[in-house]
């Protein structure tokens, strides 16, 4: 996917900004509070629909406008597609697919990997991050998966409803656990099947960025004990409804569900030891990169094509040897990238196109 | 700004109703007091009359003036057939499909995050009539979504265990419509529910 064309109107501090970004690597340059996060923000928000900042949605429009609009130009394989999504104080927010409404799981919206300075706790901060990077990159990969996890979810919420009103012993339960059991086994799979793939993207990878001398390690940690070399759907279901019948006093007396993927974690080691214990900050920088990376490889080795890549104020993360390492790999990469950077960029590779924001407005730099 | 107290009190009593948000209840109040005496005096009648004449037929939940319901009372449908809705708006519309089986009205919205439990539904007047021995096959028609499939198994176990067929609606494909540009989880589900021909 290349983003040929991308306009904004009143979209927080960028009040008209229109931009034609390069095929490859775009740098925004430019010092704090000027604007450079918020045009990262609104490619991120053209393609899913919600931010990745906290905040109310209105905060999207600038404070004096009562609607903002972003509308977005971009190639999927040799198709041009135009997506707009307009946020109004008053009204639901409008999302259109070349002029048509569309829902935010429309399969011509746009797919981009988002890195930020968050992602350096993906290592080391807790469970739910690490489901979150799976679920992200899953849910722009496979529809199905996205309905199902929302289905999940929709069943968690329910079964814990249950057990808080004390009706853990009813039938009632015993046919949505049947249910959840059903879901669980579905999203633990997919997740499974997409952890190995992502490992055999992230091992060369990591070799580049570590000059081959530490091993990486994926592996996808179910909650609960699976006693059995191979996994399928019907192994899954089976132990999920035997450990969670052997549960269930214990669910009732705690009121929650004490088994299921929104338990599960990604355990990711280094040279066998696991990352989240042991990894030093060198290594956590270097395999938040790595995943990020295999991510975006991982999603053209399944879709077909490559999404767009954005990287939020994450070489102030990093030494000057990782610094150059990914500008490089940006920069001869297949796929399109968006860096915001508040600090001037040392031995910049050349055929990148540079632009400075400030005060709202964008310029490129020759 | 004050306005006349039975000004005020139409436009609340008309926000009560669902899909009727401050500005409507406000236009429609309006309307009422503008338009002729006689159309608003008689909207104000059908409102009584229908609420003192309909009833939920004491056979199958149906709205009706006539107990039994026209439906019940109709010889040539098959009482065999008994088809499970939550709300009369769903008979009729299963209604327009040409379906000529008895129903069985639940007439409450079920919600399982709701205040009230599954388990509190009375079930007795549908078990009892599958226990007759005069129904055949039990079509659940209930919304394809969480709530409705707990539903409907909460309500095949209930029936399991007297001899009656137990069948749901299909999802799937739309009449007309083309597979190229049907989205994949609705695939999905017409492949699980494929049929042989």
């Amino acid at each position: 996917m290349r983003l040929n064309e991308i306009r904004l109107n009143q979209f927080r501090n960028l009040i008209q900004v229109k931009l034609r970004p390069q095929p490859g690597l775009n740098i925004f340059g430019g010092a704090n509070a000027q604007g450079k996060t918020n045009l990262l923000e609104a490619v991120f928000v053209l393609a899913t629909t919600t931010s990745f900042r906290s905040g109310k949605e209105a905060n999207l429009i600038n404070h004096q406008a009562s609607r903002c609009t972003i509308e977005g130009i971009y190639n999927k394989q040799d198709r041009s597609i135009e997506a707009r999504l307009s946020i109004d104080r008053e009204k639901a927010k409008l999302f259109e697919i070349n002029s048509k409404k569309a829902y935010r799981s429309h399969d011509d919206r746009l797919r981009v990997v988002l890195f930020t300075p968050d992602d350096l706790y993906l290592i080391k901060g807790s469970p739910v991050r690490r489901r979150q990077y799976l679920d992200f990159a899953l849910s722009q990969i496979s529809r199905p998966y996205a309905y199902e996890l929302n289905n999940y979810l929709g069943l968690l919420k329910r079964r814990n409803d249950m057990l808080r009103k004390d009706q853990g012993k009813s039938r009632v339960f015993d046919i949505t656990n049947e249910l959840f059991v059903k879901s669980a086994a579905e999203v633990a799979l997919s997740r499974i099947r997409y952890v190995h793939r992502l490992q055999e993207t992230a091992i060369p990878i990591y070799e580049r960025l570590t000059g081959g001398t530490e091993r990486l390690q994926l592996r996808y940690a179910l909650s609960f004990a699976v006693d059995s070399d191979t996994i399928n759907l019907d192994i899954l279901r089976e132990h999920l409804l035997r450990i969670g019948h052997e549960k269930r006093t214990q669910e009732i007396l705690r009121r929650n569900s004490l088994i299921g993927p929104h338990l599960d974690d990604l355990n990711i080691y280094v040279d066998d030891k696991l990352a989240r214990l042991f990894a030093s900050q060198g290594q956590q920088r270097n395999l938040a990169v790595g995943l990020k990376l295999a991510e975006i490889y991982c999603f053209a080795a399944i879709s077909g094509y490559y999404p767009v890549f954005l990287l939020d104020e994450v070489l102030a993360e990093l030494d000057q040897q990782r610094k150059i390492l990914l500008l490089q790999e940006l920069a001869r990469a297949k796929y399109q990238s968006f860096l915001s950077s508040v600090e001037t960029i040392p031995s910049l590779p050349p055929d990148v196109a540079w632009y400075t924001v400030q005060n709202g407005t964008i310029t490129r730099k020759e | 700004m004050r306005l006349t107290r039975s000004l005020e009190n139409l436009i609340e009593q008309l926000q009560k109703l669902p899909t009727i948000g401050p500005k409507t209840a406000q236009r429609l109040a309006l309307h009422l007091l503008k338009a002729p005496e006689a159309q608003a005096k008689a909207l104000a009648e059908a409102i009584v009359a229908a609420r003192d004449t309909v009833r939920p037929c004491s056979q199958c939940g149906y709205l009706t003036e006539t107990d039994p319901c026209i439906i019940c009372r109709d010889p040539s449908r098959d009482k065999a057939l008994l088809c499970i809705a939550e709300e009369t708006s769903d008979v009729m519309a299963i209604e327009r499909s040409g379906y000529r089986g008895h129903y069985y009205v639940i007439n409450k919205e079920f919600k399982l995050m709701g205040d009230r439990s599954l388990e509190d539904l009375d079930f007795t007047p549908l078990l009892s009539k599958v226990s007759s021995g005069e129904v055949r096959e039990l079509i659940l028609a209930l919304n394809p979504d969480i709530d409705g499939e707990v539903l409907s198994r909460y309500i095949a176990s209930l029936t399991a265990p007297y001899p009656v067929r137990i069948t749901r609606l299909a999802h799937g494909l739309p009449v007309g419509g083309d597979i190229e540009y049907t989205d994949e989880i609705t695939l999905r589900k017409a492949i699980e529910g494929r049929k042989e021909i």
